[in-house]
């Protein structure tokens, strides 16, 4: 099998590279908030994690070379983003049934309204 | 009770028999359909995401003063040791690919041992939580409670999502065991590992769902508002 040819020394030093790395970026995780990009805390966090999700699946998940998966992956992060931006991007901003909507505090304050209207 | 083997015969136009090759070693055709099966699963909380960034964009201050009073310490700790459980994951996958079988079994308990201390913290943290009045159909999580709409949004979405995260671990462990046991009775290998491959796959998918819901739910809130060790 050919996976099984490989180099113990040099694997485990890649892992623990790789966890140095992580720890680090995890380190970065908690001091973000006080240090750097403080007004936008979400992205810089988000920034962060796919940092973090680019060398766990490059290295830990074994995805260095593996074109046909890699694409396949990568297709599939894209179909998300389509939704993401469909939804986040587009449908969001466009919202205009704030008043009738179950997902919106609105609903409550539209019916507190009414019934001190009422009185 | 184990069968045995009875290869698949297949006869040309001159009558000659041949063996059809079986797909038992097929490593990659392996590898390729366990990742068909992640992609679903990032599919699946790739739509919990969603929810959480839709809810997110229609309460913004709710969704940081709720993401302020969760414990970051307790799941800063847990974002550590479900790091660490990668790596001994894979530094026993690649025991066992270098024909360190004991050394590849001892990998695996540490990593359970990892898992076991990963939700005993989700435990404590969720207990916490409840004695708080924060837990789903419960306390302050109520529709007749006064707590801000947004917060309860973003509270139900936590459970939801660690709690599906945290079910994720418990058939992780599950799966561990039941490799154990494959590898105790010699039906994996260094030679066939790819049962060992796939666990280990699963074991970085859940680690990165993590990555991702641990600032998402810990991370949005800090520095703006009070929380961290203060928090429930």
């Amino acid at each position: 099998m050919v996976t099984n040819k490989i180099d113990y020394k040099i694997e485990r030093a890649t892992y623990y590279k790789v966890l140095v790395g992580l720890l680090l970026l995890t380190a970065v995780t908690f001091v973000q908030p006080y240090l750097f990009m403080t007004g936008s805390t979400f992205l810089a966090q988000m920034i962060i994690a796919v940092v973090k999700a680019w060398l766990i699946v490059m290295y830990y998940m074994h995805l260095k070379g593996e074109k046909l998966i890699g694409a396949t992956v990568i297709f599939a992060l894209f179909l998300v983003m389509v939704f993401f931006i469909i939804v986040i991007g587009i449908d969001v901003p466009n919202f205009q049934f704030g008043a009738e909507s179950h997902i919106t505090s609105q609903v409550v304050d539209h019916a507190a309204n009414a019934a001190h209207e009422a009185h | 009770m184990a069968h045995a083997y009875v290869p698949e015969i297949a006869v040309d136009r001159e009558g000659n028999e041949h063996e059809v090759q079986g797909w038992q070693d097929d490593f990659y055709g392996g590898k390729l359909g366990f990742w068909l099966f992640m992609l679903t699963e990032v599919m699946m909380f790739g739509g919990m995401f969603l929810a959480l960034a839709y809810y997110n964009t229609l309460h913004p201050q709710d969704y940081i003063e709720a993401s302020a009073s969760l414990n970051r310490f307790l799941g800063g700790t847990n974002t550590v040791i479900l790091l660490v459980s990668a790596l001994t994951m894979g530094l026993g996958l690649l025991k066992m690919r270098t024909g360190d079988v004991k050394g590849a079994k001892l990998m695996i308990w540490a990593t359970i041992i990892l898992a076991l201390v990963f939700l005993g913290i989700k435990a404590v943290e969720w207990t916490a939580e409840y004695h708080h009045g924060i837990f789903l159909m419960h306390g302050q999580m109520l529709p007749e409670s006064t707590m801000a709409f947004g917060k309860k949004l973003f509270f139900g979405m936590y459970f939801t999502m660690t709690g599906l995260h945290g079910f994720h671990i418990i058939i992780g462990i599950g799966l561990m065991l039941w490799l154990l046991k494959r590898i105790n009775a010699g039906k994996v290998s260094t030679e066939h590992h790819i049962l060992h491959f796939n666990i280990a796959l699963y074991w970085d998918i859940v680690h990165l769902i993590w990555v991702f819901v641990f600032p998402y739910f810990y991370m949005i809130g800090a520095g703006d508002v009070a929380g961290g060790a203060h928090g429930h």
